[in-house]
């Protein structure tokens, strides 16, 4: 369904950006992305094996504006990046699960300085996963071997954690993405408990989003999370290839399934030059593209457009929260 | 407490129906007895299998690999790390033995699909495997299958069926061949979405009743309107199939033979042996499973050790599981795929319909300088945890003799025999630097250097290219 009503709230999809490449404009395996300022974005290729790591700057009207970093393990280089957030500063951090670091660039991709390191003591990292800043500019990262999350100053400074492995509430298994909101509470998502939980900065569990015994809203392997200005809870279903929305007390409220049904303009002007691939185009039945595939992280910009990356598709798919809807007034 | 020789047995089995494992493995395997760790290997639904999403998340690029080598990593990472050996050594044979090839298909993870029924059905009844073979996206795109029609058909899946995958030359006729090409005519793909820019699809079987030929057709004197299923139960039937199959699994498990084009001509090296595995296909009603049984508790295999030149993939992936350098997620899994493409076993990649020529095939000059190469490189260095163990062994052993330190090694890689040649050889080269020593930092610095260099002059030898 491109417009999705559901709970008095209305989803309606936009558009979307994005296709695969191994350089330049496109994204290959992306796991993330952050919206900047002036409208920049800013999308985290993984690639695979030695090639395709790298940052894309984009916008979201499909302006590809150009690219930093690449594999290695040297200073600016990626291997397994995960991660992305920018401080108030304006300049971008990645996390990077087989090097344990935090990499630090300016708005235009010169590299800064890397901190963090491998270990278990708190403020060492064992897989650095999702990344994401609270109000004082501190960064939050979900150390994902380790089992918890971690707060540090943006220079590296370890400042608290919380969190241990287990399924108990509070414990966690493998988190992955997380996300936090203007209150400074940080929704992780617990990805091998299938669950997103919300905590009080200083660790006290506050909401937990996760299916319920009848198997609504459940999750599979959650990802990513944001959250929207009136409190609505957005967590990309990785294993489940969907997005659940619950509101900001656990309740489930929709699903978003995917609905690209229109190429992106980058993705257009490769089909456009391949007429065979429009021939083959016509015939198959296209819905399989459409929709979701492995979507891995999820942002709500300050107009509540809900954005959300697909780490196979390398596209991003926007909708927007509708606040004026009005149902139509004919009996069609 | 299992005994040496004891461990050796496993050792081959290990070898044959999985990959070379480190010593401890082995013992605890030994430890076990034969024929349980036969059951263990029969039974791969009993080990954890490979976590997937665990591997797609961290590494999200080989899910719908846009690249071979990438898709080629998937099955190494696969093959490395499984705990059901036996699974992924099964999906080798078959893709040997129904060999379906990239350079056409031009979709690796479709292939890949393939290899996973195989790890699915490839111990099961091979009737049910041969009619998911037939519905294969891969293979109706690798033979032509999709322009296979009611009144046109196309021949190719129908010929290679009967000629390399199930019967052998001299076992049909070419009246046959239309027959089964007739019953298969609808068995296609739907229409596929192209790759790229949006990544890779998967295809879908497509069963078009409208594109059936629908008419009486006689097949291996069997008349009557047939369809697929019904060719494949004819098939499995037949007294040269268990034949051919037998022969197939007595090149891949027991020992080198002759390739398969030579099969109507040649006949097997072990007469015997095949009968007993044809036998047990007639007894078990085709059931690979029982067969595989059978083979791997004969005296035909027990008394087979080192009869095989491994394939480039058993001898990296062997290697690999040996040395320990590669357990877990780690990034380079496509060097190994890569590296076994330049040993001559592209895998996904066959060369042709007929598979890979096996045997002494594998080894020519540069195939042999890879094989050599590869193999010492890894043994030889102490950084891996599994040389490492070697090397804390040797340094256990209650005298520091060079003649004990080559008997710890080759006991440690593998059990390996090696011929007298090579023994002296390496006990040669051995002697040279006399005893070891562990006593000071330079002592132990110098004899870890010697145990990893004599490490990678047994993995050098002629000895290690066999399994």
């Amino acid at each position: 369904m491109l417009t999705t009503v559901a709970a008095g709230r209305v989803f309606d999809y936009s558009h979307c950006i994005g296709m695969y490449s191994q350089s330049g404009q496109g994204f290959w395996t992306p796991q993330d992305f952050v919206l900047g300022k002036n409208g920049r974005v800013y999308v985290l290729s993984r690639g695979v094996e030695q090639l395709g790591q790298r940052v894309s700057k984009i916008s979201l009207d499909h302006e590809f504006q150009g690219q930093f970093g690449s594999f290695g393990g040297e200073d600016g280089r990626f291997i397994w990046p995960r991660s992305i957030d920018v401080d108030q500063d304006g300049r971008v951090y990645v996390s990077d699960e087989f090097t344990n670091r935090i990499s630090v660039f300016d708005a235009e991709g010169a590299f800064r300085f890397n901190w963090g390191r491998f270990g278990t003591d708190d403020g060492l990292l064992s897989g650095p996963s999702g990344i994401a800043f609270d109000s004082q500019d501190d960064l939050w990262v979900v150390d994902s071997l380790n089992h918890r999350v971690q707060r540090f100053a943006k220079t590296g400074g370890f400042k608290s954690n919380f969190g241990q492995q287990g399924t108990e509430d509070g414990s966690f298994e493998m988190p992955w993405g997380l996300c936090i909101d203007r209150n400074d509470d940080i929704y992780v998502a617990d990805w091998g408990n299938n669950r997103v939980q919300k905590f009080s900065p200083d660790g006290k569990l506050l909401v937990k989003f996760e299916g319920t015994s009848n198997g609504l809203g459940s999750l599979k392997g959650p990802s990513g999370v944001a959250v929207d200005s009136e409190g609505d809870v957005y967590v990309t279903d990785w294993g489940n290839h969907r997005v659940q929305i619950y509101d900001a007390d656990g309740r489930y409220i929709t699903t978003l399934v995917g609905d690209a049904q229109e190429p992106s303009p980058w993705t257009q002007t490769y089909i456009n030059a391949n007429p065979e691939m429009i021939k083959a185009r016509r015939r198959a039945d296209m819905e399989p593209e459409w929709r979701f595939r492995r979507p891995v992280a999820v942002n709500v910009d300050a107009d509540d457009r809900i954005v959300v990356l697909e780490s196979y598709r390398h596209r991003l798919q926007i909708y927007n929260k509708l606040k004026d809807y009005q149902e139509h007034s004919l009996n069609l | 407490m299992p005994t040496k020789q004891d461990i050796a047995l496993i050792a081959h089995l290990m070898r044959r129906a999985g990959f070379s494992e480190p010593r401890a493995d082995l013992v605890a395997r030994a430890d076990k007895g034969y024929e349980a760790v036969v059951e263990e290997l029969l039974h791969p639904e009993d080990q954890p299998p490979i976590d997937e999403e665990l591997m797609y998340r961290i590494l999200p690029g080989y899910e719908g690999a846009l690249g071979p080598p990438i898709s080629q990593a998937d099955w190494m990472f696969r093959m490395v790390n499984t705990q059901r050996p036996l699974e992924e050594k099964i999906a080798l044979f078959w893709h040997q033995m129904f060999a379906t090839s990239n350079s056409k298909v031009d979709n690796p993870p479709e292939i890949g699909r393939q290899i996973a029924m195989f790890r699915e059905y490839g111990l099961g009844k091979y009737g049910e495997l041969l009619v998911e073979l037939a519905k294969s996206p891969a293979m109706i795109f690798w033979l032509d299958n999709h322009g296979n029609h009611d009144g046109s058909i196309n021949e190719n899946w129908g010929r290679e069926l009967l000629e390399l995958f199930s019967l052998g030359v001299g076992n049909y006729t070419e009246d046959d061949i239309k027959s089964a090409a007739r019953a298969f005519t609808g068995w296609t793909i739907a229409p596929k979405i192209p790759r790229n820019p949006l990544g890779r699809f998967f295809w879908n079987f497509e069963y078009k009743p409208e594109d059936h030929d629908d008419e009486e057709k006689t097949f291996l004197g069997h008349t009557g309107n047939l369809n697929g299923e019904d060719i494949m139960g004819i098939i499995v039937d037949q007294p040269a199939s268990p034949r051919f199959l037998a022969r197939h699994l007595y090149r891949f498990f027991v020992a080198d033979e002759p390739d398969v084009s030579s099969w109507s001509s040649t006949p097997p090296n072990d007469p015997a042996a095949i009968e007993i595995l044809v036998d047990a296909y007639n007894e078990s009603h085709g059931d690979i499973r029982a067969i595989l049984r059978v083979l791997f508790n004969s005296d035909f295999f027990k008394t087979s050790q080192f009869a095989r030149v491994k394939s480039p993939a058993e001898l990296i992936v062997g290697t690999v599981r040996m040395a320990g350098n590669y357990e877990g997620f780690r990034p380079g899994f496509n060097n190994l795929a890569l590296e076994c493409a330049w040993q001559g076993q592209e895998l996904l990649n066959p060369p042709s319909v007929e598979g890979w020529h096996t045997g002494a095939a594998w080894i020519d000059a540069g195939a042999l300088m890879r094989r050599v190469n590869f193999a010492a490189g890894v043994l030889g260095d102490i950084s891996h945890p599994g040389v490492r163990a070697i090397v804390d062994r040797v340094q256990l052993q209650p005298n520091n003799s060079a003649q004990t330190m080559v008997a710890v090694c080759l006991d440690s890689i593998g059990p390996l025999q090696v011929s007298d040649t090579t023994l002296k050889e390496l006990l040669s080269h051995a002697l040279k630097g006399g005893e070891l020593a562990w006593n000071t930092p330079e002592e132990i610095s110098s004899s870890e250097d010697r145990v990893s260099k004599l490490l990678a002059l047994i993995a050098a030898s002629k000895d290690y290219q066999f399994a």
